[in-house]
């Protein structure tokens, strides 16, 4: 039998118990525990202080998700407690982030755009976590020597911060010896009654006072910090994505053969195919040609597209058609369907009398000998209608005389056999050509299946060439050129040349100032050796890293591109050809290739030239800069100016070396084209009073600071806007200082090694040929040496490029923008620093009590 | 007994929080509020002041009786400093040149746009989730209450030792203040009006005995699933409010925009553009870039949209689907009184 424990216990003998202890406190006063309840205590707490280094991120990271997960459960459940539900908030925000940060990335347009999407993003969440870590939590830790952002994990799990609420902060978590510790920081005297009470009061304090300050300052430092970050990123991030691009792009030709399998045009092959089978040995008509036409033009271009049509229209005629006895049987249907819609009141026994029944057609046509194949012109046929309804209509007249009706069918007989619209073919037409002579055969089916294969193979290998045309030099923004462009126009730029923020100011305003600018550092530059070396290195090694970029696009030999680029185009675009030759598609091969006179509009030219003149602009442009250094550095000197010779008059020479200097920074296309318009003394009459004055008159230039000593430049009061018109010689000079004859040896020390020297040479040769050998309307016989090349205006832009000063003048409104802005939102952030940091020092200020007599 | 640190105090400052204002003085004890307008309004004025004013100057000073209710009321501060400093960054482009300002404007303005949008669709949408978790179940999850705070004197000054602040009834799920929620007989109300109510709306029965014991789990669980999709619904409608923003339609009402109330006819024009601007962005949005050869950049605007409304949509239907109902087994069969039982 089991006990009743209730019953045992209420049946139990009182006896009084006496507890003894061996652990009992020593002189423990009962009435004194009872009296003043110091054994009310709360009980041993469970929690503990959060402490992690720098190692301990990731595992904290993976477990608070795992709390997060957990927390969402809860609430989905309905169970979730405050501070799982507090998770939530921040995992919604951080949702919503995402969400627009995602559905930003697909409205933007380049791979920059689209990461600084996420960049924002993690850069707004960062901010917010690192502002207070930063400025207020590291301050604090610094001078109070507690970290005022604590963290603990309470007795359920949950991880808190310790002085989050300051009127509930868990103390017992912290060790005497550790506010003790804190206590001796805060220089906090030792022998005062309480110590930790008042320790423990001043942390309170100080970290609601910086909790408080968080609440102030964060609106403002969130966003600016955020957009500082972004700031920060802006060069390195593109710089890393252009180097993978780059990468991807070269690994677009290197990988060729398994690139183009990713365009699969087996779809289209199938239809074809299948469009093909359904169709053998049937007629072609105009609906198959079509259909096979859209299956084969698919992703091709409009004139391509012609072309192929052409072709196609020649492979597969449809213009010839067989005139059958089961044709002649339609006729009468056709006359009868369209007497109908002419709605005129006759019966059915008068239109039997009119329309000539299928006896009387089959007959007549028997009889002309017009049932035969092959036809193409069905004029005859239709005559012969035409006449037989004559007869029967004149006869149908005759015999209603009394029919008025019957005298207007003259009148509408033409409907009977033609159509009302021009281009289409009557209903009468369409019923004789409805038998095609020509029948899809098996022949042809081979050839249009091979047609197919080679186009669908050209057009895998044209989008593979066109994707790694576009990101290595499409006219787009972070492509590798642009970025190269930005490269080169950079800050560093600016700063190789030292530009202040005060030049910058003023260059941004306006071409003009910035040509002036430019003109008097470079000035400044040339005269200094060292910084004239820097500033050519400079050019020098950004010129050289684009050469290396562009070498799978413009890699020469002996003057003749051997890139890869330029193999894969070329066997891509002469092999299609070739097949598309051998199958009879001749015009669309012509359009491939080109012959003759058309091999310059080719496709195959467009693929090839549309890279080459990308990267001839830019490189022309910087090229234009080294050019320019090079002869400001040369006139600086007086060296490598040969064509300042000494039976040049000292004032020509000064002429001729202002305008240059002007035109290599402030040419554009049009200072070219017109031969130079330039301001110069029109009455150099030489008169000599003695070999001195002549010595004079024809002595070299001086210089003194980079710029020429003008002794008679500009001093004569005629030489205001005057232009000599039939002084070839001083444009034949002009052009000759600017790009012919030798670099001075200080910029050949510098780019003697370089991949690009040829290059540049070549370019300084075209501009003095094409550019001033040109033949134009402007002083048509102005050539240096008498020489004139065949020039486009397109080779002339090419040549000549960006004009240096509205290159410095883009780079130095861009960077002013970035320095206006970076300016105002910098200073609110170091303001909003100090306005941060500066209290901390008060934080926690509190009168120390008196020290304790019986210490003393 | 934990020795106050009062005597420690060195405070010459005297702060308290419903200074001068009378009508809020009328509560002697915690009371309860109605939900409406009227009510919403004058307690977010009363936070948003004291947000900006009293609270800091507490916190700064280190003050006693700061707490953690004005701590998180002045989180409404980074929010709209936040919000201003960022329209700010975005359209700080007034020195550069023309060419650089005028697109500069343009993606300022919607940039600055999308965070006014931000603001109000995470605050609107909210009313997605509570109005029909209210009408579904009777449970206001906003319900809000005036709480009377006892502060500690901090000054020989000091006599006015209360403060107000506004909660609600069910901002804690482990604290949710139940007692507000009785009626109070001595004005006629029966002790357990308000839970009959919310009883009757999910089915638990009239006239039940106890039906605050009744209601509480349900009311619970509501409070916790309807946060949840507060949580994500808010957020999910402030980023659509983002993305309507960007759309290019809103260029039309930049070039008009104009807040200048008094030029009646420019402003009604304004608006006019601004109601015009919004339908068609709204259709941008939704139709994304047709030009687009990418999949996703045609069909983003509907990716966000939807998900929005789905996270709308599930979230009240999550919180509307009580599982912690009584089970309705009668008393009767669980114990037959006509049988003997022992207890042991």
């Amino acid at each position: 039998m089991r006990t009743n424990l209730i019953q045992a216990y209420l049946n139990r003998t009182p006896q009084v118990q006496q507890y003894n202890s061996d652990k009992a406190v020593k002189d423990f006063d009962v009435q004194k525990e009872l009296r003043t309840r110091t054994f009310i205590k709360p009980l041993p707490s469970n929690g503990k202080l959060v402490k992690n280094t720098i190692f301990d991120i990731p595992a904290e990271y993976f477990k608070d998700m795992k709390y997060d997960m957990r927390a969402l459960k809860h609430s989905i459940n309905g169970e979730a407690n405050d501070h799982e539900l507090g998770k939530l908030n921040d995992m919604g925000m951080k949702l919503g982030g995402l969400a627009i940060a995602s559905y930003l990335f697909t409205r933007k347009g380049t791979p920059k755009t689209k990461i600084f999407e996420f960049i924002g993003l993690l850069s707004f969440f960062g901010a917010m976590d690192l502002w207070p870590k930063l400025f207020l939590q590291l301050p604090a830790y610094l001078l109070h020597g507690f970290d005022i952002r604590q963290n603990y994990v309470d007795n359920y799990g949950r991880k808190k911060m310790l002085y989050q609420d300051h009127q509930f902060i868990p103390w017992d978590l912290y060790s005497d010896e550790e506010i003790n510790k804190i206590g001796d920081r805060m220089r906090v005297p030792k022998d005062i009654p309480n110590r930790r009470d008042f320790i423990q009061e001043k942390m309170r304090k100080i970290a609601l006072q910086n909790n408080t300050m968080w609440m102030l300052t964060s609106g403002f430092a969130t966003p600016i910090m955020s957009a500082l970050i972004c700031n920060a990123l802006e060069k390195p991030v593109p710089k890393y994505q252009g180097e993978k691009l780059d990468k991807s792009a070269d690994f677009l030709l290197s990988n060729f053969s398994q690139e183009i399998k990713k365009y699969d045009y087996s779809k289209n092959e199938a239809a074809m195919t299948k469009l093909l089978s359904d169709n053998a040995g049937k007629p072609i008509t105009k609906q198959l040609v079509d259909e096979i036409h859209a299956n084969l033009a698919d992703d091709l271009n409009y004139v391509t597209a012609q072309s192929l049509r052409t072709d196609i229209d020649n492979l597969l005629p449809t213009d010839s058609f067989n005139f059958t006895k089961e044709t002649l049987g339609n006729i009468r249907k056709v006359l009868e369907k369209n007497f109908e819609n002419l709605d005129i009141p006759f019966t059915p026994e008068e239109i039997a009398q009119i329309l000539p029944d299928d006896a009387s057609i089959m007959s007549t046509f028997e009889e002309k000998g017009l049932i035969k194949t092959d036809i193409k012109d069905f004029s005859e046929h239709t005559k012969l209608i035409q006449d037989l309804l004559d007869s029967k209509i004149e006869s149908f007249v005759a015999q209603n005389p009394d029919n008025l009706t019957a005298r207007r069918l003259d009148f509408y007989m033409k409907n009977l056999v033609h159509s009302n619209d021009r281009n289409a073919d009557s209903e009468l037409l369409s019923v004789f050509k409805s038998t095609q002579a020509t029948v899809l055969s098996d022949n042809t089916i081979e050839t249009i299946k091979s047609i197919s294969k080679t186009l669908n193979s050209l057009k895998a290998k044209n989008a593979v060439l066109d994707e790694f045309a576009f990101i290595k030099t499409a006219q787009a923004p972070e492509t590798i050129l642009a970025n190269f462009w930005n490269d080169i126009a950079s800050d560093e730029f600016l700063k190789t040349l030292n530009i202040s923020p005060d030049e910058i100011k003023k260059a941004r305003l306006d071409s003009d100032i910035a040509g002036k600018i430019l003109r008097n550092k470079f000035e400044d530059i040339v005269v200094d050796d060292t910084r004239y070396a820097q500033v050519v290195e400079f050019l020098q090694k950004k010129l050289s890293a684009l050469q290396g970029k562009m070498l799978s696009l413009s890699e020469f030999k002996d003057g003749e591109s051997v890139s890869l680029y330029k193999s894969l185009v070329d066997s891509t675009f002469d092999n299609s050809a070739a097949s598309l030759k051998a199958a009879g598609m001749i015009n669309t091969a012509e359009n491939l290739v080109g012959y003759d006179d058309t091999i310059k509009t080719s496709l195959k030219e467009l693929q090839l030239s549309f890279v080459t003149d990308r990267i001839k602009g830019v490189k022309s442009s910087f090229y234009r800069l080294l050019n320019a250094l090079d002869l400001y550095h040369r006139i600086s000197k007086v060296e490598k100016v040969d064509i300042l010779h000494a039976k040049m008059p000292r004032e020509v020479k000064e002429e001729l070396v202002e305008m240059c200097k002007q035109l290599v920074i402030n040419g554009h296309n049009s200072d070219y084209a017109v031969k130079f318009y330039f301001k110069r003394n029109p009455e150099l009459n030489p008169h000599f009073a003695n070999d001195e004055a002549r010595k004079e008159f024809y002595s070299q230039i001086e210089t003194k600071n980079g710029r020429v000593v003008n002794k008679y430049f500009g001093k004569h009061d005629a030489s205001e806007l005057v232009e000599l018109a039939n002084d070839r010689e001083f444009f034949d000079a002009a052009i000759k200082l600017m790009y012919d004859g030798e670099l001075h040896p200080d910029t050949i020390a510098k780019i003697k090694d370089s991949a690009f020297l040829e290059e540049f040479m070549r370019y300084r040769k075209d501009v003095m040929n094409f550019v001033g050998g040109d033949q134009y309307k402007f002083k048509p016989n102005h050539l240096p040496n008498g020489q004139s090349f065949k020039s486009s205006s397109k080779l002339r832009f090419l040549l000549l490029g960006s004009a240096s000063d509205e290159l410095f003048f883009k780079l130095c409104k861009q960077k002013f923008n970035s320095m206006h802005w970076f300016k105002r939102f910098g200073t609110i952030g170091a303001g909003l620093a100090v306005v941060t940091l500066l209290p901390q020092f008060f934080f926690g200020k509190m009168k120390n009590p008196k020290a304790s007599k019986e210490n003393k | 007994m934990i020795l106050p640190v009062s005597n420690f105090s060195d405070k010459k400052i005297t702060f308290n929080a419903n200074n001068g204002d009378e009508k809020l003085k009328t509560y002697d004890k915690d009371t309860l509020l109605k939900n409406n307008f009227s009510t919403r309004t004058r307690i977010g004025l009363d936070k948003l002041t004291k947000a900006f004013t009293v609270y800091p100057a507490k916190g700064l000073t280190g003050s006693r009786n700061s707490n953690f209710y004005e701590f998180l009321t002045m989180g409404t501060m980074p929010y709209l400093i936040g919000s201003a400093i960022l329209m700010a960054i975005f359209n700080a482009h007034k020195p550069y040149a023309a060419a650089d300002k005028v697109p500069a404007a343009a993606l300022g303005r919607k940039m600055a746009l999308g965070v006014l949008f931000y603001g109000i669709f995470k605050s609107v949408s909210k009313s997605f989730i509570n109005i029909p978790v209210k009408m579904m179940t009777g449970i206001d999850t906003q319900l809000p209450y005036a709480k009377v705070n006892y502060q500690l004197q901090e000054s020989p000054d000091d006599y006015d030792l209360t403060s107000i602040e506004y909660h609600k009834v069910g901002e804690s799920v482990d604290f949710t203040r139940w007692d507000q929620l009785y009626g109070d007989p001595a004005n006629g109300e029966s002790l357990n009006f308000r839970y009959d109510k919310i009883a009757k709306k999910n089915g638990l029965g009239e006239n039940l005995n106890d039906s605050d014991q009744e209601v509480k789990p349900i009311y619970k669980e509501v409070l916790v699933k309807s946060a949840l999709a507060r949580s994500f619904s808010s957020f999910m409608w402030a980023a659509t409010g983002v993305a309507l923003a960007f759309q290019k339609p809103w260029e039309d009402y930049f070039n008009v925009a104009t807040l200048k109330v008094w030029k009646p006819k420019e402003f009604a024009h304004s608006m006019k553009i601004f109601g015009e601007s919004f339908v068609e962005s709204a259709k941008s949005l939704y139709k994304g870039n047709q030009e687009s050869l990418k999949f996703l950049e045609r069909n983003s605007g509907k990716f966000l949209i939807g998900l929005t409304l789905a996270s709308t949509v599930l979230g009240v239907l999550n919180a509307v689907h009580i599982t912690k109902k009584p089970s309705k087994v009668k008393e009767a069969d669980v114990i037959d009184k006509n049988k003997e039982s022992v207890v042991c």
